[in-house]
């Protein structure tokens, strides 16, 4: 154990000294937050020039309407209440009176006229958008045919489609309610619609028998959940990544062999993983205190999850030495900076696959496909850890269970992750392959 | 007599490849033990069994009288042929932490002394990729010395260094040596073996070939060569009973069969040519390693 820590403390006085440990913790949160980042700051700053839309009207009746949907969504959405400020750009329309025939020339005209700019889109409004059994069309598998339909250069998700599919369906919706012999006054009553408001779970405090009723929820509650799994995510990965590039650099450069004749292989990479383990604590730490700071000086310190920071630790540590084992059976079987860069990936996808799953764990944290998820060792401390910090949280075995799974998953995986590097750690010139590896892993 | 090491009956196998095969050899404490061996003769695959690096596969493998397990590594100071430093350290950081892993206490006052013997204190406080080649392999022998081993292994210590340095390095294991180290020297390089080692142990093919003094080796082969220096070395061909075994320039090799008696050998070349020296001897081990390991080795 003394050579361990040695060994250890050299690795990680080194590491933490570098200029690239200290830029690394700059620059991790920036790349890991920098799409939330960029998403919000676009978002704050949305192109607000006008966006005309030209609307041919094969029914005859529905233009005017969608105009008097949209112009009321534009009044209500367009400038920030009480500061009067224009926060989205505004849609403003132009009808365009439906040519004979099929309407293909037409089409060209308009789609000329959006390529050139002057048009946002056009939207083209069929006379089937008023009929209650929608007609299909046989040229193209039966499917339904296009009742409203809008052409624009953008793609499926742009921001235009999804504005006008409200004011579109509102105006629909006033005809047929018209056809239908309801007033004008009754539409608006039958067009309303109510927010649903999320609320918390009431609960009862055990000590006094009171209720503390459900409170009002943002999706706010999810930030707290979301910003610690993404800082797992991010330790790790800063912390476990170099690791396969660095042992395998330290085998080129004919280190371990001095090492070696003092140290067993076992004890070299425990020192390794030691280190490694050292640094994602040390930046955990620096980021968690950061984070502490700024909450409370924001007066925001009641969303940070106190009671699951332990968890995140015993998970932090778990996954670091997991997956810096890994590493480092694989840069020992590594004989080149290409080699290592090819297995990156095999490396990385523990730790990308979880990042891929947070939206459906997220949706559902206690379905079946959460909780089997949460239960595989190599994802369970993000995903297991997110449930915990999820509004609702999960069964109390839950977590004690994966940690037990990942706890074993750890030691088998050290064991056989230090099987391969000492044979691998001398072999030169030798590409790893996967089934030497695990015949290494078995049989030493 | 106490043994350094002692490996009885030792084999170790790679796959279908039998680097070490049924080798017994005993290492006599305070010798200076001379390793040599073609490339992949299992030279080094003998000494990372020594170190504990690779496990024999069967027969007894003993360092000082005991079975060597990890724990004892402390008693070895390792130099690799392969060898390389952490580049980003200092130099006395470095023989620090290498020191210290070794012995586990602080061996400041060691690695002073060893930096000032081997000419490096003005280089004690730059980072080793600053160094020169001969300067970091001076590190690197330091590094395996400090503290002080009872068992050194140097595997090709002198490769690359120029002479002040190769002298430096030979004064330093004769020191050890004198304070009572076991030293084995593993090298190619056969005039070192002959002038630094009391035994020779070689290694071809995975089995022991040679092992002895230099002069019980050569007492083997007999004073079958002759080494002579003349005006015409064109004279040297055909002549009977003995053959060119090597060229040295201004000096040449003949191996003499039992039959050639060296007087009438030189009677004929003082016909042929202009002599200018001829000296009867025993081969060199440099002689014998090419009659063992040479290319018509094979077909002996």
């Amino acid at each position: 154990m003394r050579k361990i820590l040695l060994m250890a403390k050299r690795d990680y006085l080194e590491s933490i000294r570098a200029k690239s440990f200290i830029l690394g913790l700059i620059v991790a949160p920036l790349l890991f937050g920098g799409g939330f980042l960029g998403i919000a700051i676009i978002k704050n700053r949305p192109d607000l020039r006008d966006r005309r839309i030209a609307i041919v009207d094969r029914t005859g009746a529905a233009a005017d309407l969608i105009i008097r949907a949209a112009r009321e969504k534009n009044d209500e959405e367009v400038y920030a209440k009480g500061t009067h400020r224009q926060v989205l750009p505004r849609y403003v329309f132009e009808t365009v009176a439906p040519s004979a025939g099929d309407g293909k020339e037409q089409r060209v005209a308009l789609s000329d006229r959006v390529r050139s700019r002057e048009l946002a889109a056009f939207l083209e409004i069929w006379p089937e958008a008023l009929q209650v059994e929608p007609k299909l069309d046989a040229e193209n598998g039966g499917k339904q045919a296009a009742r409203v339909a809008i052409y624009s250069n953008s793609t499926g998700v742009d921001n235009t489609r999804n504005w006008l599919r409200d004011p579109v369906n509102r105006a629909l919706r006033r005809l047929h309610l018209g056809r239908l012999g309801v007033a004008e006054d009754g539409q608006e009553v039958i067009l309303q619609s109510v927010p649903l408001s999320a609320m918390s779970l009431p609960v009862r405090d055990a000590r006094t028998g009171g209720v503390q009723d459900g409170k009002k929820t943002d999706g706010s509650e999810i930030a707290a959940p979301l910003g610690l799994v993404m800082l797992l995510t991010m330790i790790v990965m800063v912390g476990t990544a170099p690791m396969l590039s660095a042992v395998t650099e330290d085998k080129g450069q004919r280190i371990f062999e001095m090492l070696l004749g003092l140290a067993t292989p076992f004890e070299l990479m425990a020192a390794r993983v030691l280190a490694a383990l050292g640094r994602a604590l040390t930046s955990s730490a620096f980021y968690i205190a950061g984070a502490i700071l700024v909450l409370q000086g924001m007066s925001m310190l009641g969303i940070v999850p106190f009671g699951l920071l332990p968890w995140f630790f015993v998970y932090l540590i778990a996954h670091v030495i997991m997956l810096c084992s890994f590493a480092a059976a694989l840069g020992a079987a590594c004989s080149s900076p290409q080699d290592a860069q090819n297995l990156a990936v095999v490396l990385v996808a523990p730790i990308m696959i979880p990042y891929f799953l947070l939206v459906p764990v997220m949706e559902s944290p206690n379905g079946t496909l959460s909780t089997v998820i949460s239960l595989i060792p190599p994802f369970t401390p993000p995903m297991m850890l997110l449930r915990q910090a999820l509004p609702g949280g999960v069964a109390w075995w839950q977590p004690w269970l994966g940690l037990v799974l990942v706890i074993g998953w750890t030691i088998g995986g050290t064991f056989a992750a230090a099987r391969i590097f000492r044979v691998a750690i001398l072999m030169q010139g030798q590409a790893p392959k996967l089934r030497e590896m695990m015949r290494w892993a078995v049989k030493g | 007599m106490p043994f350094a090491v002692q490996l009885s009956r030792v084999t170790k196998t790679f796959g279908a490849v039998v680097a070490v095969d049924d080798l017994s050899l005993s290492v006599p404490e305070g010798a200076v033990f001379g390793f040599i061996g073609p490339n992949g003769s299992g030279k080094t695959t003998t000494i990372r069994m020594i170190v504990n690096i690779n496990y024999p596969d069967s027969g007894e493998l003993m360092v000082f009288g005991e079975p060597m397990v990890p724990a004892r590594t402390g008693l070895i100071g390792y130099l690799p042929e392969e060898r390389g430093l952490y580049r980003k350290m200092k130099v006395r950081q470095l023989l620090q932490f290498f020191g210290e892993l070794r012995c586990g206490h602080k061996v400041s006052a060691e690695v002073d002394e060893w930096l000032e013997r081997l000419d490096l204190s003005r280089c004690a406080d730059r980072r080793v990729e600053t160094l020169s080649k001969g300067m970091s392999q001076r590190v690197q022998f330091i590094a395996a010395v400090v503290p002080a081993p009872r068992l050194l292994i140097l595997d090709e210590p002198f490769t690359g260094l120029d002479p002040v340095s190769a002298d430096a390095l030979r004064d330093a294991i004769l020191y050890l040596r004198q304070r009572g180290a076991t030293v084995i020297l593993s090298t190619h390089d056969m005039s070192v073996a002959e002038t630094l080692c009391d035994n020779i142990f070689m290694i071809f093919g995975g089995r022991k070939v040679l092992d002895g003094s230099l002069e019980s080796i050569q007492a083997q082969y007999g004073n079958d060569t002759v080494r002579v220096s003349v005006s015409d070395p064109g004279a040297l061909a055909n002549l009977p009973g003995a053959e060119l075994i090597r060229d040295l320039g201004q000096a040449q090799e003949l191996r003499i069969d039992r039959s050639c008696d060296p007087q009438r050998l030189l009677r004929t070349l003082v016909e042929r040519t202009g002599v200018n020296s001829f000296s009867v001897a025993k081969p060199s081990l440099h002689d014998i390693f090419v009659r063992i390991a040479g290319p018509g080795a094979a077909d002996a």
